[in-house]
């Protein structure tokens, strides 16, 4: 089922640029992840319809996360 | 809600000024074991932008110019204070030490390969019985997830220049998968030499390539 995407991912995908989507999937998707104490500041963006020719999903890493 | 908010892992603490943060906060090194946390002290975390999130990747390149290992720690990591920080990275320095010493030194190129068919699986056994047929079914869907037979000819070309590689199909054409490799620093343009080298032998399948990155991908395993 898609979503709309909110503004932040909005802006994201209207870039139309391939690194930005890359820097997204390395950023929000990849890297050490210290879990406890950890407040994501990702709660309520939908980030997760990235367009370059194809999806790239991250979401179902990020929509998994409790909320803070 | 205010904070210790978090950029990278480091194997020493910067040898210069780190510099400012995302929030134009004053970076500055907490050292936990062996280990070396960089943070920011903000006032809430950053929503994600992408001025923000380029922002987040200008820290950690400036870091890589100044310190060997780095490992990225995911946007949005917002600690307590110090005291939480340590109590969080304290009981696994030691695997966090391992994944520094894997990345020092390194930076990630990553390749997407794109087409409209992938590549055949290989024949799977006809011999046992059908729960001896299933599991190898299930062995042999486990491992195609993380293998990339359609870079083969890229593999070739690249020979030693890659020192770890990870895989992630995807098979949702045009998208096929992201392959990312952990290469040595200042070897991009060796590297792209040699994915253009290996353009020809590749087809029908494409490639795109981006980097230099901070080592992101590499970093997961150490959590």
């Amino acid at each position: 089922m898609r979503r709309p995407a909110r503004p932040a991912a909005r802006e994201i995908l209207q870039a139309g640029d391939d690194s930005l989507v890359d820097l997204v999937d390395n950023l929000l998707n990849r890297g050490v992840m210290i879990s406890g104490e950890l407040v994501l500041g990702l709660a309520g963006v939908d980030l997760i319809y990235l367009r370059l020719q194809a999806m790239l999903c991250a979401a179902d890493r990020v929509t998994r996360r409790p909320e803070p | 809600m205010s904070g210790v908010y978090l950029y990278a892992l480091l194997g020493a603490p910067p040898t210069c000024e780190a510099g400012v943060g995302v929030c134009a906060e004053r970076l500055r090194a907490v050292v936990v074991g062996g280990v070396v946390a960089l943070v920011g002290d903000v006032a809430e975390v950053p929503a994600p932008s992408a001025v923000t999130l380029r922002a987040q990747d200008g820290v950690l390149r400036r870091l890589a110019t100044v310190v060997d290992a780095v490992l990225p720690v995911r946007f949005g990591t917002l600690m307590a204070d110090d005291a939480a920080l340590s109590a969080a990275l304290a009981p696994r320095t030691a695997d966090l030490a391992r994944a520094l010493g894997r990345v020092s030194g390194c930076e990630q190129m990553t390749l997407r390969v794109w087409g409209e068919v992938t590549a055949a699986a290989p024949a799977l056994p006809l011999e046992g019985g059908p729960g001896t047929r299933y599991l190898a079914g299930r062995r042999a869907a486990h491992e195609r997830g993380r293998r990339v037979p359609e870079l083969e000819p890229a593999r070739r070309r690249l020979g030693d220049l890659v020192r770890e590689e990870r895989a992630e199909r995807h098979d949702r054409p045009p998208l096929l998968a992201t392959v990312q490799h952990l290469v040595p620093r200042g070897s991009s343009a060796r590297y792209i030499d040699a994915i253009d080298t290996a353009r020809d032998g590749l087809r029908p399948w494409r490639v795109s390539v981006t980097g230099p990155w901070p080592a992101y991908a590499f970093a997961e395993e150490a959590a």
